[in-house]
């Protein structure tokens, strides 16, 4: 049986998606399942990763409308360390104190990032993109900064409450491209919707927690079919043949000059006009 | 022929399987045990664990069967077993009357405080020792690890400027590292060479091992012990120091102890293959390995220690020595021994790997074949030759009595050799009475 040996560090990053719009509209939907019970569920989700081996890392950054934050770890401290101010407290309870120091900055650090984010607008939809290219950049970074011989596995969760955002396209594609480049198992990915929000820790649990090692030997929900018809750029209708951009293969349903997503101009397709061919005349025989 | 003992090095589920149920139960009665022996489970196993923690029911044993894919059932069953043999889960008829599966409930509910709060403190009193002033800050802490782990080290290889306890000296005889004879100083013994070439986190683990084997005798409870230590090995790192004190000097009174990163990598050094924890490799040396072994079976240790010149030497010659290189050579004489000693051919390449100097690291393999091929070549040097004990018997007078004792002693099955030729055999030592009263019958009759 293949058992990870202890120079391999898996990192974990998860990006929440705490719009508070959204969740604010989801408080008068569903009272029974709000922002702080969703962070519970991502905070035991993340205890369990970093109780399973003891090299394992966590990074939880949440998705704001203006701004991606880092809830754990704080810039502050050693890297990957979770040691922080030396005088703070202990849990005082059975908890294991490197979890009890984390969950405690996480929940400081969300306090603060809500209370001190002027939410301008009425839009439900996050920053995901953001989140996802800075979760990149510090997985790059834990990369360089391993041990000589460590080598280090990486994935990244994201729990989306909004709707999708359509100007994000571009970068959204950017991120995963470059994602792409970083790791080669992504389209090794899971996703799930989740029917019941309250047993959203049993799901992460049961179906995220497993490190793509333990993915090939267990059996996981399988993809949801994906319709791989594109939706066209201006009317969002499902199409079978339409134009596509060159630069930033955004589609489209009808040509128009200039790409809308990346202002790119074209030169617009005359009929190719046949020049008629002299036959040359059979020489008689 | 002497016997050679091997060293069994036990991990911590072997341990744990060996104690008894109720020891067991007791033990899974404290956070940071759980959370110790689920870290040692096999990773598939961890994830089963995680699924059932938070269920109340048990779960019928076939639906834990489909969880895995068809080709991971061996993995499937290892799990199964391991969870069962370390009484993580039990078996318990579902109403269907089906058979199921559910955690051990004293280990589930330990398990859920660790990870997510509740329940009792894990150290006691301690807010009430007061704000430390005389902290100790993490590198005096590794420094001190390491003095006294060398003192116990050197003591064993027989430095006379090594003193340690009554107790401690007690504690390497019984373990069969030392021995004594009629008073005088101990001396080691040849499982005692092999322990000194392992690595710190095996020689921590044996150690302790070790000690929890006669804790029982002293009247100690080894449940207590065992939570205490794995408390320790859970705490971080020069965080606890209002509430813990030095690990290795049970003798003062002080309330206050440091857990150092020996202890700390008790946990983490139970597997067998764990070479760079966050001990770094060796004590004595600081981070990195120190040895580099040339093709010419020279070997150069880049170090100051005593103990590791020491054990450098066990096995080779020491040509040279500056003030901070020592020149060795390995020889057929030196390794044979070192062999004659009790120490075996891989325990000496395993301490020239775990040692090997980052630029040997590089190279693939680490030490050179030539080496490593020869040292295991006079290692079955000495296994040419095999020595059984028997008694001669020769100068028969026919044939025919040559052929009838020969027929007899094979049959009796002690014949272990003979030469037809000269009319000699050997028969051993067991045999050689029943024989001789053979023979003797043999030779009224005729």
């Amino acid at each position: 049986m293949m058992m990870a040996s202890e120079d391999e560090v898996s990192l974990l990053v998860i990006v929440v998606d705490v719009n508070p719009i959204w969740w604010g509209q989801q408080a008068n939907r569903e009272p029974q399942f709000t922002l702080s019970k969703c962070l519970d569920a991502v905070m035991v989700m993340g205890n369990s990763h970093l109780v399973m081996t003891r090299t394992n890392k966590l990074a939880i950054i949440a998705s704001h409308c203006q701004e991606s934050h880092f809830l754990y770890p704080c810039k502050l401290w050693k890297f990957g360390d979770g040691h922080g101010d030396e005088n703070a407290s202990t849990s005082g309870d059975g908890k294991y104190e490197l979890l009890s120091v984390a969950n405690d900055f996480i929940a400081e650090e969300i306090k603060n990032l809500m209370s001190r984010t002027e939410v301008k607008g009425n839009q439900t939809d996050t920053l995901l993109a953001g989140s996802l290219a800075k979760a990149l950049c510090y997985i790059h970074r834990v990369a360089k900064e391993l041990e000589a011989g460590q080598e280090m596995k990486s994935r990244i969760l994201v729990v989306k409450a909004a709707e999708d955002c359509a100007l994000q396209y571009m970068n959204f594609m950017n991120v995963i491209f470059a994602a792409q480049k970083q790791a080669c198992d992504i389209t090794g990915g899971l996703y799930l919707k989740i029917p019941q929000k309250i047993a959203l820790a049993q799901y992460l649990l049961w179906v995220f927690l497993p490190d793509s090692d333990q993915r090939s030997q267990l059996v996981l929900p399988p993809p949801v079919h994906v319709d791989y018809r594109a939706a066209c750029f201006c009317h969002r209708n499902l199409i079978e043949i339409g134009y596509v951009c060159s630069v930033c293969l955004s589609i489209f349903c009808n040509f128009s000059p200039i790409c809308t997503t990346c202002e790119t101009a074209f030169k617009i397709p005359l009929p190719q006009v046949v020049k008629s061919k002299k036959k040359k005349l059979k020489p008689s025989t | 022929m002497k016997l050679r003992v091997q060293l069994q090095c036990k991990n911590l589920h072997e341990y744990l399987k060996e104690l008894s149920p109720e020891i067991l139960d007791r033990l899974y009665n404290h956070p940071a045990t759980c959370l110790a022996v689920y870290r040692e489970l096999p990773p598939l196993a961890k994830n089963y664990v995680m699924r059932m923690l938070f269920l109340d029911q048990p779960l019928p044993q076939a639906a834990v069967a489909l969880w895995v894919k068809k080709d991971s059932e061996k993995d499937h069953d290892q799990c199964v077993s391991v969870l069962s043999g370390l009484r993580l889960w039990h078996s318990q008829q579902l109403q269907g009357g089906l058979q199921g599966n559910i955690l051990n409930p004293v280990f589930k509910d330990n398990l859920r405080i660790a990870l997510l709060g509740g329940g009792k403190s894990w150290a006691d009193q301690g807010d009430s020792l007061g704000p430390d002033r005389h902290a100790r800050d993490v590198e005096s802490l590794d420094k001190y690890a390491l003095e006294r782990w060398e003192v116990v080290l050197h003591f064993m290889v027989g430095c006379p400027s090594a003193a340690v306890s009554q107790d401690l000296s007690q504690l390497l005889i019984q373990a069969g590292l030392m021995r004594t004879e009629a008073g005088d100083a101990p001396c080691i013994t040849s499982a005692g060479f092999q322990f000194l070439l392992l690595d710190t986190a095996s020689q921590l683990w044996y150690f302790t091992l070790q000690y929890l084997n006669t804790a029982q005798t002293r009247g100690m409870d080894l449940v207590e012990i065992l939570s205490f230590l794995f408390q320790l090995s859970f705490s971080t790192l020069g965080r606890h120091l209002r509430e813990f004190g030095l690990v290795f000097q049970r003798k003062r009174k002080s309330r206050r102890y440091y857990p150092t990163r020996l202890a700390i990598t008790l946990s983490a050094g139970v597997s067998a293959n764990s070479s760079s924890t966050a001990m770094g490799a060796t004590p004595g040396t600081g981070d990195s390995g120190f040895i580099v072994v040339e093709t010419n079976y020279r070997l150069y240790a880049y170090t100051n220690s005593e103990l590791q010149i020491a054990l450098v030497a066990l096995f080779s010659e020491c040509l040279y020595r500056f003030p901070n290189v020592v020149v060795a050579q390995v020889t057929r004489e030196s390794v044979q021994q070192a062999i004659a000693n009790g120490i075996t051919a891989q325990q000496i390449l395993h301490f020239l790997r775990t040692r090997a100097h980052p630029v040997m690291l590089k190279q693939n393999p680490v030490l050179p074949p030539t080496i490593t091929d020869q040292i295991r070549l006079w290692e079955l040097e000495r296994d040419r030759l095999q020595f059984s004990e028997g008694v001669l018997y020769n100068q028969f007078l026919s044939q025919a009595d040559f052929e009838v004792l020969r027929d007899r002693a094979q049959g009796l099955g002690c014949l272990v050799w003979q030469n037809v030729a000269h009319r000699v055999i050997v028969v051993s030592p067991q045999g050689h009475g029943e024989v001789k009263r053979f023979w003797k019958r043999q030779k009224s009759h005729t």
